[in-house]
């Protein structure tokens, strides 16, 4: 991973950790980040997907998680006990996601990136995988907790001929 | 603190960040929160309700009407202008918090928060409203 990578993604890494602290009351760890192919995409049951324009280069963003880690957040947000994602809970993985997006835009649009704040949207099923846009690498960043593990999706392309950072 | 009995509103698009609002709301000893899940809700509340609302606690990036727009038109109009507003907000760039304080917002909340926060917030913004000390 290239350094100009490193710096675009520590924001996103910083804010999944500090949002899942303060937010949830759960203390995540990074693991091993990986470039995602046709066979080792993380399998969830909840995703909230983001889509990131500036104007150098476009892409997606987006947080997924098995189900029993979902209901384990909101559980520990809410102080509640859930046993099921029903519609309203389900926009807890959204507002998540945007409360992340929101701590990263935050930082990199000092460094010279103008992204703007968008809504995100919510996809459900059991042993989903996603896909972002075709021919654009998408990098994984998996984080563990004692609830089990999230996983941030990244994938970017640029929309000029001279690439932008990252 | 506010007096418990005022008519706190909630405007988030997101349903569970409503609850989590409502919910602190609720512990603090506030008796009557209503809700809005966007902006032109929570207008249409602001110039129906019967009572008036006491409080607003809205999100900013919201469809249809944003936190921001919803905060302009309360302090547009005189009914309503003195309305304390505090804003919620995934979003902290300097330009952003010019904007709302330039709308005349009270205080500002930055996501993620906690309960502590939250409640700091009000006290903050009933202290620097006259309000007395911690009831």
């Amino acid at each position: 991973m290239t350094q100009a990578n490193v710096n675009f993604f520590k924001p996103f890494v910083d804010g999944v950790i500090n949002t899942l602290k303060v937010q949830c009351s759960t203390e995540f760890k990074t693991a091993k980040p990986f470039y995602k192919d046709a066979s080792n995409g993380p399998k969830v049951a909840i995703a909230a997907i983001l889509g990131i324009t500036s104007p150098s280069f476009t892409g997606t963003i987006s947080l997924g998680c098995p189900k029993g880690v979902f209901l384990g957040l909101m559980g520990r947000m809410l102080t509640e006990t859930f046993t099921d994602i029903d519609q309203e809970l389900e926009d807890g993985a959204a507002e998540l996601l945007n409360i992340i997006f929101g701590h990263a835009k935050r930082i990199l649009n000092t460094q010279g990136f103008t992204l703007h704040m968008a809504i995100p949207t919510v996809i459900r099923g059991e042993g989903i995988t996603q896909r972002h846009i075709a021919d654009a690498p998408t990098i994984v960043l998996p984080f563990t907790s004692d609830l089990g593990e999230v996983f941030l999706e990244i994938c970017t392309f640029p929309t000029q001929p001279t690439p932008p950072k990252p | 603190m506010f007096d418990k009995s005022t008519r706190v509103l909630v405007v988030d698009d997101m349903a569970t960040m409503r609850k989590l609002v409502m919910k602190v709301c609720a512990d603090l000893g506030f008796t009557d929160v209503q809700e809005a899940a966007d902006g032109e809700k929570a207008w249409s509340i602001i110039n129906n309700d019967p009572k008036p609302i006491g409080l607003v606690i809205s999100d900013w990036n919201m469809p249809h009407l944003t936190g921001l727009d919803l905060l302009k038109r309360v302090r547009a109009d005189k009914r309503y202008a003195g309305t304390p507003f505090l804003l919620v907000t995934a979003e902290a760039e300097s330009s952003q918090v010019t904007d709302a304080v330039k709308a005349g917002v009270d205080n500002y909340i930055v996501k993620p928060f906690t309960a502590a926060t939250l409640t700091e917030k009000l006290e903050a913004i009933h202290k620097k409203r006259g309000g007395a000390a911690a009831a």
